[in-house]
């Protein structure tokens, strides 16, 4: 069985019954290699349809955490499950859970870095009060609004109005969790939270994957929010200086907000200054200031001054990447997608209203990015494949764009690799506005595949 | 990937019941066991495929059983029909398993496990209908029609797989409209099986709404006793696991009964 991935969460999803005979039948050995191999931030296996499980089915999977948390430092765990399930697992692990347990797929969301930017209120409550906090720090690290219920009576009210809450955390506890660097986006912005001493130790918690993947779809700004740092040492030092020469590639800007020099050397200052990162103190200072905000690249793409362009490899594979868009909307709609003109030019929108777009990139022995941009309708039945037919809300629709894209992705990797050409795709983002895919792409030139399905029109953008 | 003219083309392509076996069938209906064995003794292919089935493990007997007579008249009536659409499926089996790895030894000990099992649960519930008693035996129609008609697309669907977690039959549902159970009622129909049989198969997917009374508790137990069967470490490893998607909601209420009935895996 493999692992499905969303976004930067690997999932198994097991079903029927479990123990220790059968476990093991679910993970072969190609299995968990190709599990240690996947780019995520969070492993965790499904218990949504498992009707019966024993510790020693469990076991395989607790093997197969300690295993993967010790090979790549993320988070683990069990999710989806009632109440009954989840006392069940703390009798069976009483006092030694090392892995975590997210009472539904939803909530373990919550806890890893995404592209999506909007901030989400929560309710929390847990008896032990370690977790609690534990649980509200990475929540707020992650960019989310915790509401901590002091005392079950306190939650217990709250919950009587879900409404005003996205999701509300029970049942869920934080194990060893992921020690990696936290991450959320707010608009254009990248914030990763740093905190403690910062020491040769951030190059194995920083996660330089997603960082990269970021610059590749388009991010230009890179905040650390570095409040709770108390010091740092050279190897931190040289750490941010090769990370702001990496990002002066792509004309991104880093900035650090709250950092105090009182137990670092001044001197740390003036090198990190001089590798082009900012300081401030507040976050607001660059998040309120639109002007700033604009000039540091966090508000669209006009100061880019070095543009990356076009180059002949990356046309020659253009087939490829055609080919890997036109038959994947062929699979998931047996309809035929019609290729009617292609040109080298600006993103060009012409009708930007009731539009939905994603975007994937890539990087390897090529880089650049796919952009696709539907009419609502053309997203929709793009998508019923992945989420089946009648009523579907926008966000269901954009996540599964964000599937959709990934597939595209997946594809072009695999034709590319017959070329013996070695590619690594990015998350993908979706855009459920013209305007703010216009503020990464106005500025690049790119082929656009003008094409057609079902007499519709959709565009195929590839740039760098 | 799939169109729904894939589909009606497979549906057209459904062999009818050769005569013997349907003749065989007739008698078993009507309580004719041993005109029934006559019939059968004429079919070598039907002779050994008997064989070897009634000498499996999950029969338990001692001694070998040959007698084409001797072995109706252990099964009775019931299993007798339910024998015989299990040997008109083994016909439909591939000679080379493409999407699952499966050999057909699993694939006949899977038909066995599921007819003794049943057998137990109808004995628990007291229902001697032997309509109700075949119904089981079309079920693993629904392995041999997904290996059928996606074997060409397994790249396809593993890409699908690795962004959602899809089963074969919500996938073949949302293409042509069509789902496994469908197709395995299908089979049914061609093989003149009765509606309230084919109604049950259609059923056992778990995903049709307003189902209620015995037709519902039924398609709850088979639906749960398939699920019991593909967590053994042989189906597991056979990806059946994984072909359709386990509605855990639509058979908890049975779930203490079932655990009564069947040992635990």
């Amino acid at each position: 069985m493999r692992a499905v991935v969303k976004g930067r969460v690997g999932i198994f999803h097991l079903q029927g019954f479990l123990d220790g005979n059968n476990a093991p039948s679910f993970l072969t050995i190609d299995d968990i290699k190709a599990t240690e191999a996947l780019n995520i931030d969070m492993l965790l296996v499904s218990l949504k349809k498992v009707i019966f499980f024993n510790k020693n089915g469990l076991d395989v999977f607790v093997k197969l955490f300690t295993h993967i948390r010790t090979l790549k430092h993320i988070s683990v765990g069990f999710c989806d499950y009632d109440h009954t399930k989840f006392k069940a697992i703390n009798t069976f692990y009483a006092g030694e859970i090392n892995f975590s347990l997210f009472k539904s797929e939803k909530i373990a969301e919550l806890f890893v870095s995404s592209n999506k930017s909007d901030p989400k209120t929560i309710l929390l409550y847990n008896e032990d009060p370690s977790q609690r906090s534990a649980m509200a720090i990475e929540l707020f690290d992650y960019g989310h609004n915790p509401v901590i219920a002091q005392s079950f009576a306190e939650f217990e009210t709250k919950k009587k109005t879900p409404e005003l809450y996205y999701a509300i955390i029970e049942d869920t506890l934080l194990g060893y969790f992921g020690q990696k660097v936290a991450t959320r986006v707010t608009g254009n912005a990248v914030i990763y939270t740093i905190s403690n001493f910062l020491d040769a130790e951030i190059g194995n918690n920083f996660n330089i994957a997603y960082h990269t993947n970021s610059l590749n779809v388009g991010f230009r700004l890179f905040i650390f929010d570095a409040f709770k740092v108390v010091s740092m040492n050279i190897h931190a030092l040289n750490f941010f200086t090769k990370l702001a020469s990496s990002a002066a590639e792509y004309n991104a800007a880093i900035c650090f907000v709250g950092m105090t020099f009182e137990k670092t050397p001044e001197t740390f200052k003036n090198d990190l200054e001089d590798a082009g990162i900012m300081f401030f103190d507040t976050m607001d200072e660059i998040l309120k200031n639109k002007e700033l905000l604009q000039e540091l690249g966090g508000g669209g793409g006009t100061t880019i001054k070095q543009q990356r362009i076009l180059n002949k490899t990356l046309i020659n594979e253009l087939p490829h990447f055609i080919d890997a868009t036109v038959s994947t909307l062929n699979m998931m709609t047996n309809a035929q997608a019609i290729k009617n003109s292609v040109s080298i030019q600006p993103l060009t929108i012409a009708n930007p209203a009731d539009q939905f777009a994603s975007s994937i990139g890539f990087y390897g022995d090529l880089d650049g990015l796919i952009i696709l941009i539907f009419p609502k309708t053309i997203a929709k039945k793009a998508c019923e494949l992945l989420i089946g037919e009648g009523e579907i809300t926008d966000e269901e629709i954009l996540d599964s764009l964000a599937e959709f894209v990934n597939i595209i992705g997946g594809r072009a990797k695999v034709l590319l690799s017959e070329n013996k050409k070695r590619l690594d795709i990015t998350l993908p983002r979706t855009y459920s506005d013209m305007d703010t895919l216009m503020e990464i792409a106005r500025h690049k030139k790119g082929v656009q595949v003008d094409l057609s399905f079902n007499g519709e029109k959709f565009i195929f953008f590839l740039t760098r | 990937m799939i169109t729904q003219e894939d589909v009606v083309l497979y549906i057209k392509n459904i062999p009818p019941t050769p005569g013997v076996v349907r003749q065989a069938l007739t008698f078993a209906r009507e309580g004719e066991l041993i005109k029934a064995a006559k019939c059968a003794q004429e079919d070598p292919a039907l002779r050994l495929y008997l064989k070897t089935l009634v000498n499996r493990p999950i029969y338990g007997f001692k001694n070998e059983v040959s007698d084409v007579g001797q072995i109706f008249g252990i099964l009775g009536v019931a299993a007798t029909q339910q024998t015989l659409y299990n040997y008109l499926l083994s016909l439909l089996t591939p000679k080379k398993w493409e999407l699952f790895p499966l050999t057909n030894h699993q694939f006949y000990d899977l038909q066995a496990s599921l007819s003794k099992e049943w057998e137990n649960i109808l004995i628990h519930l007291h229902i001697k209908d032997k309509e109700v008693y075949s119904a089981i035996s079309l079920i693993p129609a629904t392995i041999i029609v997904c290996d059928a008609l996606f074997a060409s697309k397994k790249k396809e669907v593993e890409q699908l797989r690795s962004v959602k977690a899809l089963d074969y039959n919500t996938i073949l549902k949302r293409l042509s409209g069509y789902d496994l159970f469908d197709l395995a009622a299908e089979i049914g129909k061609m093989w003149e099986m009765s509606d309230k049989t084919i109604a049950l198969i259609r059923s056992a997917s778990g995903t049709h709404q307003g189902l209620v009374g015995e037709q519902k508790m039924l398609a709850q137990w088979i639906h749960l006793l398939l699920f019991y069967l593909f967590s053994q470490s042989t189906y597991v490893s056979a990806g059946l696991n994984e072909f359709i998607d386990f509605q855990i909601d639509f058979v908890h209420d049975i779930y203490d009964s079932f655990s009564q009935v069947v040992p635990s895996i």
